[in-house]
Parts: structure tokens; C-alpha cells; sequence
């Protein structure tokens, strides 16, 4: 009886063994113990005071702007944080945390708060990065719609003029870069792929590990290595093979050169 | 009593090591096999000499890969089909038939298959 004593023991006195275990509960059914939502809340509230806090913030003022961020807000945004009258879609209700309406924030943070929220985005909560995806010109029209937003009936905001604004990705003109290579691979999600040393959490093996790739003869079985061939087969993988199950993630030009820049890196 | 666990773990882990090889295959042959055919100048495959090949992907855990040739879901039969006729797959790849015979393939199925 002394080794079931042992393990009962072992149990009790490591928090470890709760981990390993399986025992917190990471359902998105309910929400954190009390404690965890505490420290995460609090976490994610001065993260965001601190990092946003030297942002320069432009004139919001701008009628133009605000109906372009009309537009991009209900494109983009509420889908999951809803508007004026407006749930947001079923599968943003199975999120926890669920996404808050904005109209509320726009009330209780600075425009360089959201601005750095909608941009750079939270780990964890659901909340995507929207740098890749958007201009800053375009997420600072979000911005200056939202305090707008908040002051509209639901009947307003139902018979707004949504006029398009066509999509602005970031420009290009920058070298490449390796160290911004790391982000665009996450935010490409090229992670959830491939096994990328040097990258947290990179370690899928749905297509080949990228241990080596610089000195790769071939890129996806069917083109060879070059810094050129790189970019391409990144930007436009079924183009080059037209079988192949790796996707066409819609990477930028600038951003296919930093990841391959990092890429360049793996020897 | 604490015997009897031991025992019973030794056994657990004993049944999680003998899996039956990938389609009835010989692994060992199947590894002398890869040598043979040069799979090694193009693909580097560990418990294989010379196998160092830096123009195909590592086939370090070949096992577990989603997709072969970027294109076959990674099934033992689909393995051995890449194997055999990589262009029936693939027209594009520059991966070489070699004129493996459906039994050799089997056997290196097998061995790739032990690449966890």
C-alpha cells in the first residue's frame, strides 16, 4: 500500500500533476476559475494601457473615415461583436470570452487603445490581429466609427449608407526582414503546418518539417530552391503545383520576403 | 501487490511497441531496401546509412506526416503508391519512379512506417 500512498501524495502536493492531468478545465462551456479570469483580465487591461500608450493618434473627426469605418465594421467586426440591434453570429456566442459589444468600449477605452487591440490583437481571447489583413489608414476608420456607433438607435445604424471602401493591405518597400519573417509565419499560419525550429509552437507535421529548408533542393516536391522560387511557391503554392494541399494563404508580396528571409535562416 | 503493477506496466508498454508492421511488410528488409534504391541521396531517413539527402524532405517522422508529396493523404497504401508511380500522383514531382516492385514497397512502408 506505501507506493499508492506515495502516488496519493504526489498528487496532492504538485500543481504540476493538476497540469499534466488534465484537470483545469479549458471548455469554452464555462468560464476561468475566478482567480485565472482575474490575473488574465488584469494581464490583458495593462498590456493594452501600456503598449498603446506613446500611439499618435490622427484626426478622427474626419466624416469620410467614419463611413469608411462603417463599412469595414460591419465587413469585418460584426460578425462577432454584433451592433446596434444587430447578436453577433452563433459561433462568436460558443467564445469565451465572448466578444463584447463595442459599443461599450468605444465608451471606456482611448482611440489609441483600440486602435493597438484591433491591430496587434489578443492572444487567447479570439481577437485576431488585423495588420496583415488591413491598413492602418483603414483600422484607424474603424476606430473613429466605433464612438459613432455607440450613438446611433439600432434603427440608424440599420439604414446606414454602408459604402464599399476596397480592401488596403499594408505597402510594401521595406527590405526583407527575418525577425518580422517570425510574425508574418504565425500570422500566415504556416505554424499549423509545418515544424519550423525557432518558432514556438510550430511543430505539426500535416506537410514536410522545415528543418533545413535552405538548403532544400526542392520546394514542394516540384520547384527548385531559390530566394525567387520561395516567394513564389509561398504567394502561389497551387499555381506551381496544382495538386498540392498547401493553400493559397493570400500572403503579400513584403511578407512572403520576410518569411523567406527567415526561411533563408534554417540551414 | 507492487510486483503485480510492475508486471502489469511492463506488459502496457510491451503491447505498445509490437503494432503490426504497415502492410504486412518487413521493416528490416524494408530499411536495406531504401539504402538500396538510393532513397538516401535525395531524402534523409533516420537508421538508414548514408540516407542524408538534403533534395526531398527529411522523412524524420514520416509516420505521422498529413500529406505525401504535398498531395496524398499519408496512408500505408497511398505510401506505397507514391513509392511505385510518384507521377500518377503527381505529375509535376521531381520525385523519380524508381522501379520498386509492389513488395519492396511494401517492405519500405513498413519501415517508414516505424518513423514516429
Amino acid at each position: 500500500m506505501k507506493w499508492l500512498i506515495g502516488l496519493l501524495l504526489l498528487c496532492g502536493a504538485a500543481g504540476v500533476t493538476v497540469l499534466y492531468a488534465g484537470w483545469y478545465d479549458i471548455s469554452a462551456t464555462d468560464q476561468h476559475l475566478r482567480p485565472t479570469y482575474w490575473l488574465l483580465d488584469t494581464s490583458m487591461r495593462r498590456s493594452i494601457k501600456w503598449r498603446a500608450a506613446e500611439i499618435e493618434v490622427p484626426d478622427l473627426a474626419d466624416p469620410q473615415k467614419v463611413r469608411a469605418g462603417a463599412f469595414l465594421y460591419r465587413e469585418h467586426c460584426q460578425q462577432c461583436h454584433g451592433a446596434p440591434g444587430v447578436a453577433p453570429k452563433p459561433f462568436a456566442l460558443g467564445m469565451t470570452p465572448v466578444p463584447v459589444p463595442l459599443v461599450h468600449t468605444a465608451r471606456a477605452w482611448s482611440p489609441a487603445e483600440m486602435f493597438w487591440v484591433v491591430k496587434e490583437g489578443l492572444k487567447m481571447t479570439g481577437m485576431p490581429a488585423w495588420k496583415y489583413r488591413m491598413s492602418d489608414e483603414h483600422i484607424w476608420s474603424v476606430v473613429a466609427f466605433l464612438p459613432a456607433m455607440a450613438r446611433l438607435t439600432p434603427g440608424q445604424y440599420a439604414n446606414l449608407e454602408f459604402l464599399p471602401v476596397e480592401a488596403q493591405r499594408r505597402s510594401p518597400g521595406e527590405p526583407p526582414s527575418a525577425k518580422r519573417g517570425v510574425q508574418a509565419i504565425n500570422q500566415y499560419a504556416c505554424v499549423t503546418c509545418h515544424e519550423i525550429p525557432g518558432i514556438v509552437g510550430a511543430n505539426a507535421p500535416v506537410g514536410p518539417p522545415l528543418k533545413g529548408i535552405a538548403a532544400r533542393v526542392m520546394l514542394g516536391g516540384v520547384l527548385p530552391n531559390s530566394p525567387a522560387n520561395m516567394v513564389l511557391w509561398l504567394r502561389a503554392p497551387q499555381q506551381v503545383a496544382p495538386l498540392t494541399a498547401m493553400p493559397d494563404l493570400g500572403v503579400t508580396e513584403r511578407d512572403a520576403r520576410d518569411i523567406a528571409a527567415y526561411l533563408a535562416t534554417l540551414k | 501487490m507492487r510486483l503485480a503493477a510492475l508486471a502489469f506496466l511492463t506488459l502496457v508498454a510491451a503491447c505498445g511497441e509490437s503494432k503490426a508492421p504497415a502492410l504486412g511488410g518487413d521493416p528490416e528488409q524494408g530499411r536495406l531496401l531504401l539504402r538500396q534504391f538510393a532513397c538516401g541521396s535525395c531524402h534523409s531517413i533516420p537508421g538508414v546509412a548514408n540516407a542524408g539527402g538534403r533534395v526531398g524532405p527529411p522523412l524524420e517522422g514520416v509516420a505521422k506526416r498529413v500529406y505525401l508529396g504535398g498531395v496524398l493523404p499519408n496512408t500505408p497504401q497511398n505510401m506505397a503508391a507514391f513509392i511505385r508511380e510518384p507521377h500518377k500522383a503527381d505529375p509535376r514531382t521531381a520525385m523519380p519512379a524508381m522501379g520498386v516492385t509492389e513488395a519492396h514497397a511494401r517492405d519500405m512502408v513498413a519501415y517508414l512506417y516505424t518513423l514516429e
